[in-house]
């Protein structure tokens, strides 16, 4: 088991947005997380990864027992949250993905290895110089993947990663995915895609009613 | 002595490097980019700290530092005369009528400036800046860096509008400085003391100044934005 949490609930004032009872993510495994819109499928994933607070008790992260607030190190540095709408910051697309190695304070040469095997990965090579903002929506979205990748997160949490992408980009970024989980990582993906719904060995999570079922 | 008369004197003080005129505008300039090179950090740290953090009494700090926006400046230059007067808390430091007394003056009238217009350029930031950087292994400091890399231009109007506000306050230059000629003689209180002796051709001068000052560091600040807008307008 790489996460496990005895219970985890989320409200806001009265209203009770989810309470979920032995929540447990395995390693090396793919899951999607579907619901209706409002469900709380993104602050679930928000709450995972310390940007959202939560009740939490009995949260063991790889046989550890640790916190969700205040948000550990050790799950800091295993933990990668991608958004819906991924941000960039306004350097070069090289840049970007090198900026979580930076802040780990890795070597000139490891950071120029990774992020140049990060980038033919993601197919983005040909745009590393390039300012991000000039970037469509699907290469955005490849190039926070490869932001994330670079990090070899032991869990990714990746909200609507294809969601407003259609036709080439969304396929992409699609057949991206399955490679994430063989490098290792475990990937939750809250998403409506019906291809990323269907990805073989991927386990189905929804939340309804504030409760998570697992199909 | 006429308008005419007057600016054609304005500009052949400028031209001719006169010593008097020079030593105004040195002392001025000198002053000012002191106290805005202390006051820059503090603030832009204080700005920073305030927007991106919710804490007891918030938003009276906020409600404070933007009633500071409007104090007049020589109300500061009274506070500051009573601290710095020989027999004031801060008498000991012998800062009256000395540059160092107008450059703690410029600190404080700087200060609520750089951390108002701060402050809105964090508040108006995109939060998936700051959570990107989190989630992706920043430091406390690195997530800083970060979003004032990516507000820099909210930052950069911050510094320009301190440096407008401090170069050309007159009220607690005049009061701390005393405007001793050579010592704490500033642009402003040049051009008053000048233009209450009825002559104009050195206020004339020091305000082309204080102007062409405005026109150039306003200017740098809209090419520099004009470059950011024209990359995100390419997209």
């Amino acid at each position: 088991m790489m996460l496990s949490i005895g219970r985890l609930t989320k409200r806001y004032d009265s209203h009770t947005l989810f309470d979920l009872t032995d929540f447990s993510l395995e390693g090396a495994t793919a899951y999607v997380l579907t619901g209706v819109n409002g469900a709380g499928k993104s602050t679930l994933l928000r709450v995972l990864a310390g940007l959202a607070p939560a009740e939490a008790q009995d949260v063991q992260f790889e046989g550890r027992s640790v916190s969700l607030s205040p948000y550990p190190s050790l799950l800091r540095q295993s933990i990668v949250y991608v958004h819906q709408h991924p941000i960039m910051f306004s350097t070069s697309v090289a840049d970007n993905i090198a900026y979580g190695l930076k802040a780990r304070g890795e070597s000139h040469a490891a950071i120029k290895q990774a992020v140049h095997d990060a980038m033919s990965w993601a197919g983005v090579r040909h745009l590393a110089d390039n300012n991000p903002a000039t970037l469509s929506g699907g290469e955005k979205q490849r190039v926070a993947l490869a932001r994330a990748k670079v990090l070899h997160p032991r869990l990714l949490l990746l909200d609507e990663p294809t969601a407003n992408l259609d036709g080439a980009a969304r396929e992409q970024v699609i057949a991206l995915i399955p490679t994430l989980i063989h490098a290792g990582s475990s990937v939750v993906m809250a998403c409506h895609d019906r291809d990323l719904i269907n990805l073989p060995e991927v386990q189905r999570m929804k939340l309804r009613d504030g409760k998570l079922e697992m199909k | 002595m006429a308008l005419w008369e007057a600016v054609q004197a304005a500009f052949a003080l400028l031209f001719t490097g006169d010593p008097v005129l020079w030593r105004i505008i040195w002392i001025s300039l000198s002053t000012s980019m002191l106290g805005l090179l202390i006051a820059t950090p503090v603030a832009v740290a204080g700005g920073y700290a305030i927007a991106m953090h919710q804490f007891p009494a918030r938003r009276v700090v906020i409600w404070l530092a933007q009633a500071a926006l409007s104090l007049p400046t020589v109300l500061i230059g009274l506070l500051l005369y009573m601290l710095l007067s020989r027999h004031g808390p801060m008498g000991g430091l012998q800062w009256l009528f000395t540059q160092s007394g107008i450059v703690a003056g410029q600190v404080i009238i700087a200060l609520p400036v750089l951390l108002a217009f701060t402050l809105a350029a964090v508040q108006a930031a995109d939060p998936r800046y700051a959570e990107t950087a989190i989630t992706h292994g920043a430091s406390r400091w690195g997530v800083m860096t970060t979003m004032l890399y990516e507000v820099r231009f909210g930052v950069m109007a911050a510094v320009i509008s301190g440096f407008g506000r401090v170069v050309s306050e007159v009220g607690c230059a005049m009061m701390v400085g005393g405007n001793i000629a050579g010592e704490t003689r500033t642009i402003t209180t040049a051009i008053a003391l000048e233009t209450s002796k009825g002559e104009f051709a050195q206020g004339i001068a020091l305000g082309i100044v204080l102007v062409t000052i405005a026109l150039a560091m306003n200017g740098a600040l809209m090419l520099l934005q004009g470059d950011a807008h024209a990359a995100k307008g390419s997209a």
